[in-house]
């Protein structure tokens, strides 16, 4: 998933701006590394997805607690969950979406949150504060959510067209090879099952089979399975319409204007992910973890990270302090309606997207 | 064989032709067609390059429309000072990979080549197998295998907590080197090897003064190539790599998944530009200096 | 004809014993745990039972898998042919070169690949891509084209249509010529370098043209270098899957793309593993058989 940022802000502080470009010249005698972790004395290890933060909130964790943040970068949950299958290599704090939230529950790779230590949780909004797949929130905070959807290019519909159904991407050949949408095997599969009619979530067989085969037969008019750049293969020309996140669009939007590029998402309902703040097993910092995990529930510290990521933050109080070019706006919170006929993805166990993925594999070699 | 021997040894010391008004016979370089050849490979290397280049002072976040021209990304790269240092990681990581893997496959080369032992043909073939394993499985691996077998302690002082990375780069980078030094081997001629140790050179000083000189364009292509396999691995570094250990292309790969960053295309440019100008600054002071005939 | 190792043992051990050592420590065991993974189920999110089943053999040996083992082999060879084609040349321009501009020619090859795989990539779509240079020069000369014939009264030329040069398989092929060249060209120059040049000066005098040179003196010196070069290019080729992920379409998947995504998104290691190792069986039944005919070929000699 894209977290991008789209509001260039002020750049990065750090230590070797003072020095500006004879940083270089210090980093190539290895004093860097030192001074990045012997500093403070205490920091929490940060796995998170790239530009998912606020071009601040570190430094100001560092002011408010004394302890750094040393932030990773991973590029998807099943990274995520393949790095720390053998076991956590010394990260404290980690970012899986919904679905993984319960899987690494399930296998013990996450352990329980001591909600005393967090009492910014009470920031959320109510309906962000219990979770179908994390019940009682044992496990995980909401850092934010996401939905999937259609981002399009006016010039190229027909007047007044809006592509309000996935039927443009998964069954029809009206718009032939100006079509890409994700390689996620099992968002794919899911969002047909939500064009047909049905829930997302345990899909009958017969319908798996009926998804393969429309697939099967649309595979001629699809461009490309992208690896999550659709976006650019839509301001690139290459296509018209592609299954995104709605952050990757909203950055387009923001950065190329609304007159040509349009995002919608499906009358028929969509796929909501949401982006969870968790605890690995033998987290080497447990008790500054958790001080970060409260920081980042805070009201402003989550206002100033909206400002910059721009995707839809679950934490009302931090909501309420936004601009209602933000609050209100479609691209990044869905209508009433659109939210209702959408599902989060449950974890349906491990044989199930081996399914999905056997299913993948058959229609990308059919 | 034994006329190759007078000739190997002529060609390996001779002088750099003069310059010449027609080309020479073998001087392929000052013939045409293979002058167009290599400047149409040269085209095909370097237009995505020049575009990459091109597109580090564009104004945007993509690398798609020209939306004019700024400095910008070449200060933020700059400034960033976990890009900056992940590829002293790198470079730290892929110093250490070229050295061990040049010796290491130069040593299994020479032992193929020599020698004669029993359960030879298993061991050509476990040489060959990190080239075969697909990167993700080696990853994998490597991943259990430092995780589980033999742990490597966390929170080390740098350089040493780059020491499973780079463990793990000399395995599938040696036989690399391996494989190219087996190849130049093959057209040594052994009666050199037997006039040096008749003329009373030991063991040793043979192997150096004798086949050494005569492996070396192997040496400098395989050092390359280890150099360039360490430098541009993500997949294994990926399974291999903790919160203090992140290294260029790991960096690049999770900010370039989203979209491409011009900040990324400012610190390849950089990188570019300093290469050469390392290499031209190189190049120079050797010409400075005598020659010295090797071998 | 080689020397048997008890004969020099001290020699013997002293270039074994490294390469060897290391080999076992830290690749054969490593790797044996991911080859007892081929025998295992999976009984957990991140438990794998060591069962001894051959199921994962099994379901890797489906027509399903074959097919794409087999698209990935056309992909991968036709990747090396490729990169022998523009190699050799370049290799041979190379070693042919005068010291210093030898240096540059090096440099020159390589600095392309001293950029990150994933960068280059990209740079490579935005070259190839409908408003990418490739089409942009394209455009340029059909205009002009179409701009003189209409100049000297002919009928001009319609408007330009780019070429489709992404997301098909030729674009993994471009893709992967483009990412494996060195690999080719190192080998070829090791092998070219201060080869024997009395032979082909001996081929020039008696009146053989350069290319018959090349093909009946140079090719044959150069053969282990081409056969080492093919291998090193073949099977990294066999292995890609970041190229055909970003630059195919639809039908591009190759067997790596499978084999990651079992490891990553499936979560099914036993699998992935019998997949990989498939691809080592292979391999290691090719470079017994070519051991048997060179010893063969050697006896008969």
């Amino acid at each position: 998933m894209s977290k991008a940022k789209f509001l260039t802000g002020a750049s990065r502080r750090s230590m070797l701006q003072q020095f500006g470009a004879a940083a270089i010249g210090i980093s190539f005698a290895g004093g860097l590394s030192a001074c990045n972790r012997g500093g403070g004395g205490r920091t929490v290890n940060f796995y998170n997805w790239d530009t998912y933060i606020g071009p601040t909130t570190l430094d100001d964790f560092r002011e408010a607690t004394g302890a750094n943040v040393n932030m990773s970068l991973f590029a998807t949950n099943d990274e995520l969950f393949a790095r720390l299958r053998a076991g956590n290599p010394g990260y404290d704090v980690i970012v899986p979406s919904n679905e993984f939230v319960t899987r690494m529950s399930q296998a013990q790779m996450i352990q329980e949150l001591d909600r005393s230590l967090i009492p910014n949780f009470d920031n959320l909004a109510p309906e962000f504060q219990d979770a179908p797949f994390d019940p009682g929130r044992r496990y995980s905070v909401p850092y934010t959510w996401l939905t999937l959807g259609i981002g399009y290019r006016k010039s190229a519909m027909p007047a007044g067209f809006v592509p309000d159904s996935w039927r443009y991407l998964f069954d029809s050949p009206q718009f032939t090879q100006r079509i890409a949408v994700l390689s996620e095997s099992a968002d794919l599969i899911r969002l047909c099952a939500k064009y047909k009619g049905i829930s997302l979530n345990a899909i009958p067989d017969a319908t798996l089979t009926e998804i393969e085969q429309m697939l099967i037969r649309q595979k001629p008019h699809i461009k490309a399975f992208h690896e999550d750049d659709g976006q650019d293969l839509l301001v690139a020309g290459e296509i018209d319409l592609v299954l995104e996140y709605c952050g990757d669009m909203a950055q387009v939007i923001a950065e190329y204007g609304d007159a040509d590029y349009g995002w919608v998402i499906p009358r028929e309902g969509t796929l909501i992910n949401q982006d969870c703040l968790c605890i690995p097993t033998g987290a080497p910092n447990a008790a500054d973890a958790h001080a970060f995990i409260n920081y980042l529930l805070d009201a402003e510290a989550g206002q100033k990270i909206a400002e910059e990521i721009q995707y839809p933050t679950p934490n009302g109080a931090a909501r309420e302090l936004m601009p209602d070019s933000y609050k209100n706006n479609p691209v990044i919170f869905p209508t009433a309606e659109i939210m209702a006929a959408s599902e989060y993805g449950a974890f349906e166990g491990d044989e199930r997207s081996r399914l999905y993925e056997e299913i993948f594999t058959r229609i990308s070699a059919a | 064989m034994a006329k190759e021997a007078l000739p190997v040894a002529a060609a390996a010391v001779s002088a750099p032709p003069l310059k010449r008004e027609k080309p020479g016979p073998l001087e392929y370089m000052r013939r045409w067609p293979l002058q167009l050849m290599v400047g149409l490979t040269l085209f095909f290397l370097y237009l995505p390059l020049i575009t990459l280049m091109a597109f580090s002072f564009n104004d945007s976040r993509r690398n798609i429309v020209w939306q004019g021209f700024t400095f910008k990304y070449y200060e933020k790269a700059l400034n960033n000072d976990s890009l900056i240092e992940a590829f002293v990681n790198s470079l730290t990581i892929a110093f250490f990979c070229t050295v061990i893997s040049v010796i290491l496959g130069a040593l299994a080369a020479v032992m193929l080549w020599r020698f004669r032992f029993p359960g030879k043909t298993a061991v050509e073939g476990t040489i060959a197998l990190p080239i075969v394993v697909p990167e993700i499985c080696l990853g994998v691996a490597m991943l259990v295998f430092f995780a589980r077998v033999m742990p490597w302690p966390q929170g080390l002082p740098w350089p040493l907590n780059l020491g499973a990375i780079t463990i793990a780069h000399i395995s599938f980078a040696f036989p690399f080197v391996a494989t190219v030094v087996r190849a130049r081997l093959s057209s040594f001629n052994r009666e050199l090897e037997e006039a040096a140790k008749d003329l009373g050179a030991s063991e040793w000083r043979t192997f150096w003064d004798v086949l050494v000189p005569h492996m070396q364009p192997a040496l400098i292509a395989g050092a390359l190539l280890a150099f360039t396999l360490s430098l541009d691995d993500f997949v294994i570094t990926f399974f291999t790599s903790g919160p203090d250990t992140i290294t260029f292309p790991v960096k690049v790969y999770s900010m370039l998944r989203f979209s491409v960053t011009p900040e990324v295309n400012a610190a390849s440019t950089i990188l570019i530009v300093v290469t050469v100008v390392l290499t031209a600054v190189g190049l120079h002071m050797q010409n400075q200096k005598p020659k010295e005939s090797k071998a | 004809m080689q020397q048997s190792w008890s004969q020099a043992k001290a020699a013997f051990a002293a270039v074994a014993v490294p390469p060897v050592l290391w080999l076992l420590l830290f690749f054969l065991i490593p790797l044996g745990v991911i080859w007892a993974y081929t025998f295992g189920e999976n009984v957990g999110p991140v438990t794998i039972d060591f069962t001894g089943t051959f199921a994962n053999y099994a379901r890797a040996l489906e027509p399903l898998y074959l097919g794409i083992f087999w698209k990935s082999l056309v992909v991968a060879g036709l990747t090396t042919l490729l990169c022998l084609i523009v190699g050799f040349p370049v290799a041979l321009a190379i070693a042919f070169a005068t010291p210093r501009t030898k240096a540059w020619l090096l440099l020159l090859i390589m600095l392309p690949f001293w950029t990150n795989l994933l960068i280059r990539t990209f740079a490579l779509i935005a070259v190839l891509r409908e408003q990418g240079y490739v089409n942009f020069a394209l455009e340029w000369l059909w205009n002009n084209a179409s701009g003189f014939m209409a100049l000297v009264g002919l009928q001009p030329l319609g408007a330009y249509e780019p070429l489709t040069l992404l997301y098909n398989n030729t674009a993994v092929v471009i893709g992967l010529v483009y990412v494996h060249l060195p690999f080719m060209v190192l080998p070829l120059y090791a092998a070219l370098d201060r080869m024997d040049r009395s032979l082909m000066e001996a081929s020039l005098d008696l009146g053989a043209g350069h290319l018959r040179t090349i093909w009946a003196v140079v090719v044959p010196l150069a053969a282990p270098g081409i056969a080492s070069g093919v291998l090193i290019t073949f099977i990294p080729a066999l292995g890609a899957y970041l190229t055909p992920d970003l630059l195919g379409g639809t039908d591009s998947q190759m067997i790596a793309n499978v084999i990651e995504r079992q490891f990553k998104r499936a979560n099914d290691w036993p699998f992935g593993a019998a997949l990989s190792f498939l691809l080592m069986y292979l391999t290691f039944i090719a470079i017994a058989a070519q051991a048997f005919v060179q010893r063969k070929a050697e006896r008969r000699g």
